[in-house]
């Protein structure tokens, strides 16, 4: 106080000096925190700072800048010339900042004036890296109520991609024959090709609404959830064992997958669905689907030796780290689309994400462990169990034997739409849970709806409105069509989050149902990100192995239960997992209850896109390769489903055993439709030499078979 | 970093670079090396299309050696005449916390001798009487560190520079900037230890986020097993040949004529005659008729022990002669439940015996790998890196026979493809316990690698999830010292 009282006579004192020698200005002493801490911020600090000391330079305290405990020192009170730190950033010759704007004129004339006033800055005031300014970020507003242009008269998702089309003078493509359509909705909502008769019925079907009744037919279809569980398994990297060294299995994660699988044959407001998979256990601890649904938590690989087997509590803390550094990353990737896992070690370089936020995503997971827990009415599940939460800290660069501040449960501060506070150190474990799922699924959340019907558009038309479905920040794609984004995130919440209401809205389009293979558009706009056509596609890994079972007539719909094994194991210290080939109806059942084993993929699917599980997969690469051509030709999976299928056409019911007939068949179980004259006649002496099991492997490597219009 | 879609306005070509696994990095890489608007109409069939590598890059393929199980640097590579003083006393630098396997025991010497070599004079212990007659063809670093003392996280580290899985190995990343020499072989070829795989599994060669087309694929190296899985059908089939062809092929081209501009539908059929080629060019690979007696005892084909490791290494010369990118062979596994020994160089309980038995295969299998290279002409132009996932403790643990795992410091070395040879990078202390000058993790070696391969390391990205993703994350220094 005493020392104030002097500082700010001496202040005085200085004012009348100056007013006395007629020099008014610039002579009040800089302000430390008002002027040069912004300027320090926003320049030195993110390489000279908590996180990053190049060259041994840190200006986050005074005693740092003269030289104390190591560093280097780089300012001499009272001399600005001799003071490293300025003649660093001025002048036109200036080394620093590195790689980035120079200092202005003003800014290196306040560090100087500061220097020569004795550098003063007050102890407790330590500097940090600079947060990104998100304040006009696209997907932190509130999502904005747009009217429907043209108003009720066309399909609202129409009417806002025709505005844009008009503008380049485009127009949408003509429809879609039936046969196309059906195939590519049935993929779609399904994942499965319909079989021959379904497309006879819907080309024959002459009633107006005939592909609205398709529609919701399908919705109602249970391969539905089975189709879409998939798309969200990929965004939680779900699998059946632990992945790392001991890859052992996890008997008991399957009951997520038919939960997932359940909830949305069953639509379950995505709200709910969001709530239950945090925190099931705690809003409703009878209910065993809303247990289960907490699998969700633990889906993600896990390292038994760092976590159970080494005595080094070092290591211990690293394996823990890596835990929930995967569980706050999958929940805030899947939900909201920002990539907060940058923020591990440092400030978000782009988007406006504190360390300290991601680190208070920690506190909420901090007595959140992994492993096995009792079902409500028995049975188990591999899920969160809960421990008393430890306390966290802010980990310097990432590094837990570095900790830092301690912090809160909370959420991010940059979405604004609700206090992301969860509580304090006494907060219960699944409370601080809740209070996240609540804060996520709040409905002013910017995030949250739009992230989910970016992702059904993606999965729908191929590429997201914004084509980083899990990337809403500045890394990410900015979004083709913002103000059809915006409605559709608001028709989510006006819905009630009806997932299937969304569906059936984006197929019932124009857009959707116009033709792939038309080019008018190709010189305005060669990425179609107009959408002046639809956009073809390759079957993914899981839907091509469903379609070949299809086909064959060998797929075994059964649902639900422990995933098929497709493997021999052996007990080791490194578990050994061999693939078989899938040769009996116990292994025919569709992909998305294969046993998933991290540490060994199954080759085939590999081989044909699906993604290591290790990763969250918003959207998958489709890549064409040699080593998929010999797959699918030589594969004995393919070779035996071959046979089945011509074993089934040869077993067919009705025009005798004809060559013709046999060809007819297999063309319409492999590809939908009748042959042509020609194509039949080289069909007939691929038959007459080789065999119509030769035919069948040829037709599964068709173009025509692995790719959807 | 900004998204790639975000930047594809212009053509399909660009776009199906993007689609069709090359991607924007690899585009850019491409650009940046052969100069802007050069790419080759080939590039667009196929992400693994032949691109010459930049001119001036000394190394134009790559044998990485991978020790998995923590080889001990002091037993080996790295000299400490301070642990014989200190043999036999109570290690004293640390409460002990951060070891894998718990207490440390007393220091303890190196369990072979050590003596000078070659012209550069350097010190190596006996467990390696051949390879100590190739030192002055050698670099070694002896700052090597690892981020984590675990099996898994460590070899995934070494490989990809992450301890987590889910990124994609070395071989991965060049094989993306630099594509193959050779269009009828994968451009990424691993050959595991026969007697099973390493700690983590395939996905140490895995492509991660990276198309799948750069993943490592796996050489049988197995006699009497095609060399690729499916290759060939494994049961009766009828030929791919005539009616049949004819039939695909006009399939196919009807299709695709009424989609006239769809790059995937051209890029597909095209891999089918790529696999038809393979079909020739792998069988071709594996078939050790041709090689000469000489070569066969180089390589002690028929030794019980070292023979199959020979084998592995008599293969990788035999792909990067045929132009393959990026070869990993494995000296030692994991997944295996051999009981005699250990499966690799994991040797807690008995070193003698174990590094023993893994000193001996390397010594021979890696030594003729360099002497043939060197006699054909093609060492100068192939990079062999020889890595290990951590070191060992320079105390003893079990019976003090054996030496716990140790990610404060370990050895690693280069020869060929523009590396100096007989000298050394970096230093640990005084007993090997850590990395002292020039401490380094996976990163420099890596970006030394990708150097000499002609690629800087800090441009061969690839954006995944938000963050533009580097090999070497956001580190790495070349080590200027260790290149001519």
């Amino acid at each position: 106080m005493k020392n104030q009282i002097s500082k700010s006579k001496l202040h005085l004192a200085g004012l009348f000096l100056a007013a006395a020698m007629g020099a008014l200005k610039a002579e009040v002493p800089v302000d430390f925190a008002k002027e040069v801490a912004p300027i320090l911020t926003a320049h030195c600090t993110e390489c000279h700072g908590p996180n990053v000391q190049k060259d041994k330079v840190s200006l986050q305290r005074r005693a740092h800048t003269l030289g104390v405990e190591g560093w280097r020192k780089v300012i001499e009170p009272g001399r600005p010339d001799r003071s490293r730190l300025l003649t660093m950033v001025a002048g036109p010759e200036a080394e620093m900042p590195k790689n980035a704007p120079r200092l202005s004129e003003a800014e290196v004339g306040i560090l100087r004036r500061w220097i020569a006033e004795g550098a003063l800055w007050p102890e407790d005031l330590v500097l940090k890296e600079k947060v990104q300014d998100g304040g006009d970020w696209w997907s932190l507003q509130p999502v904005k109520v747009v009217p429907v242009p043209g108003g009720a008269a066309s399909h609202p998702v129409d009417a806002f991609l025709r505005g844009r089309l008009s503008v380049q003078g485009l127009d949408f493509s003509p429809p879609a024959d039936r046969r196309t359509l059906i195939r590519r909705l049935s993929f779609d909502l399904l994942g499965l090709p319909p079989s021959p008769e379904e497309v006879a019925g819907f080309e024959a079907d002459s009633r107006p609404d005939a592909y609205e009744r398709l529609v919701d037919r399908y919705l109602a279809s249970p391969r539905y959830g089975e189709r879409w569980a998939r798309h969200w398994l990929d965004i939680a990297h779900y699998a059946d064992t632990h992945g790392f060294e001991r890859d052992q299995k996890r008997e008991h994660a399957w009951p997520y997958r038919d939960y997932v699988i359940q909830a949305l044959n069953r639509d379950l407001p995505y709200d709910q669905f969001i709530r239950e998979q945090l925190a099931g256990d705690v809003l409703a601890p009878e209910d065993r689907d809303a247990v289960i649904a907490t699998g969700f938590l633990a889906a993600g690989p896990w390292d038994k030796v760092g976590h159970d087997e080494t005595p080094s509590p070092v290591l211990k803390r690293g394996a823990r780290a890596d835990d929930l550094d995967d569980m706050v990353t999958q929940v805030i990737t899947a939900t909201m689309g920002l990539t907060i896992n940058c923020a591990r070690c440092h400030n978000h370089k782009l988007d406006p994400i504190p360390q300290s936020d991601y680190y208070r995503l920690w506190a909420v997971f901090a007595g959140t462990q992994r492993g096995e827990r009792p079902l409500p009415t028995g049975g188990k599940l591999y899920g969160p169990v809960a421990k008393a939460p430890a306390p966290v800290q802010v980990l310097v660069r990432g590094n837990t034997e570095s900790p830092a501040e301690p912090v809160t449960p909370g959420g991010l501060s940059c979405s604004g739409h609700a206090v992301p506070d969860f509580g304090n150190d006494a907060t219960p474990e699944g409370e601080r849970r809740r209070l996240l799922a609540e804060w996520i699924v709040h409905p002013a959340n910017p995030l949250t709806a739009r992230v989910m019907v970016n992702r059904l558009w993606h999965h729908h038309f191929g590429r997201g409105i914004v084509d980083t479905p899990s990337d809403f920040g500045r890394g990410g794609g900015a979004p083709s069509h913002p103000e059809l984004l915006d409605w559709l995130a608001g028709e989510l919440q006006r819905c009630g989050w009806s997932l299937k209401h969304l569906h059936r809205l984006l197929v019932t389009s124009r857009a959707y149902q116009q033709q792939s293979g038309t080019v008018h558009g190709a010189s305005v706009d060669a990425s179609n990100r107009l959408l002046w056509r639809m956009n073809p596609r390759r079957l993914d890994a899981e839907s091509l192995r469903d379609a070949v079972l299809t086909a064959s007539g060998c797929l075994n719909a059964a649902m639900g239960g422990p995933g098929y094994q497709d493997f021999t194991y052996q007990e080791a210290y490194a578990p050994i997992y061999q693939h078989v080939t899938a040769d009996r109806p116990g292994l025919w059942r569709r992909s998305i209850y294969r046993f998933i084993v991290r540490t060994t993929p199954q080759r085939f699917l590999s081989t044909m896109d699906c993604p290591d599980p290790a990763n969250l997969t918003p959207a998958r690469l489709t890549t064409t390769t040699a080593l998929q051509a010999l797959s699918l030709l030589n594969n004995e999976f393919m070779l035996q489903q071959a046979r089945h299928l011509a074993r089934r056409i040869e077993q067919s019911p009705g025009a005798g055993a004809s060559p013709e007939f046999h060809i007819q068949r297999a063309f319409e179980l492999v590809l939908q439709r009748a042959p042509g004259a020609a194509e039949l006649a080289l069909a007939r002496s691929v038959v007459d030499r080789d065999g119509l099991p030769q035919l069948c492997r040829l037709l599964l490597n068709a173009n025509e078979f692995i790719l959807v219009d | 970093m900004k998204s790639p879609h975000s930047t594809i306005s212009t053509g399909s070509r660009r776009e199906f670079l993007w689609k069709g696994g090359g991607g924007l990095g690899g585009v850019a890489l491409a650009s940046l090396l052969q100069g802007a608007g050069k790419l080759e109409a080939a590039s667009l069939v196929s992400p693994l299309a032949s691109r010459p590598s930049p001119k001036l890059a000394p190394a134009q393929r790559v044998i990485q050696i991978f020790c998995p199980g923590g080889m001990s640097h002091v037993d080996s590579w790295d000299y400490k005449p301070e642990l014989e003083r200190l043999h036999g006393r109570p290690f004293d630098l640390a409460d002990g916390k951060n070891f894998f396997s718990g207490k440390a025991g007393n220091y303890t010497k190196s369990f072979w001798e050590y003596r000078q070599h070659g012209e550069c004079g350097r010190w190596m212990s006996s467990l390696f009487p051949r390879l100590s007659g190739c030192v002055d063809d050698m670099a070694f670093i002896h700052s090597m560190q690892s981020k984590t003392a675990l099996h898994g996280p460590a070899m995934f580290m070494m490989n990809s520079g992450f301890i987590l899985p889910g990124f994609p190995a070395m071989g991965a990343w060049v094989t993306y900037g630099l594509g193959s020499e050779n269009e009828n072989l994968p451009a990424f070829v691993v050959l595991p230890d026969p007697r099973g795989l390493p700690p983590g599994g395939v996905i140490n060669w895995g492509a991660g986020f990276l198309p799948a087309v750069h993943q490592g694929t796996v050489l049988e190296t197995a006699a009497g097993k095609d060399p690729i899985t499916d290759l060939f059908p494994a049961t009766e089939a009828a030929p791919m040949e005539g009616a049949g062809r004819d039939f695909l092929q006009n399939l196919n081209r009807s299709h695709l004529q009424q989609r006239a501009g769809n790059t995937e539908l051209e890029a597909r059929i095209a891999a089918y005659e790529l696999a038809a080629r393979l079909q020739l060019s792998a069988p071709e690979v594996t078939e050790l008729r041709g090689e000469t007696e000489a070569t066969r005892r180089l390589y002690q084909l028929e030794d019980p022990d070292a023979g199959p490791f020979g084998r592995q290494c008599l293969l990788a010369r035999r792909l990067v002669e045929r132009g393959v990118r990026f070869v990993q062979v494995y000296c030692g596994a994991e997944n295996t439940t051999a009981k005699k020994i250990r499966p690799n160089w994991d040797s807690h309980e008995d070193i003698v015996r174990d590094h023993g038995y893994w000193g001996a295969v390397l010594d021979s299998g890696a030594s003729a790998l360099l002497l043939d290279l060197k006699s054909r002409g093609l060492l100068e132009s192939t990079l062999v890196i020889c890595t290990t996932e951590f070191g060992r403790q320079p105390f003893a643990q079990g019976n003090n026979r054996g030496r716990d795992h140790n990610p404060g410091a370990f050895t690693a070395w280069m020869a060929g493809g523009g590396i100096k040879g007989g000298v050394s990078h970096g230093a640990s202390d005084a007993m090997g316990w850590k990395a002292e000058v020039s401490p380094t993790y996976s990163y420099d070696l890596h970006a030394t690698a990708l150097h000499l391969l002609g690629i800087p390391h800090e441009k061969l990205s690839f954006y995944h999830n938000g963050i533009s993703r580097r090999l070497t994350d956001v580190h790495g220094e070349v080590i200027h010292g260790i290149v001519t």
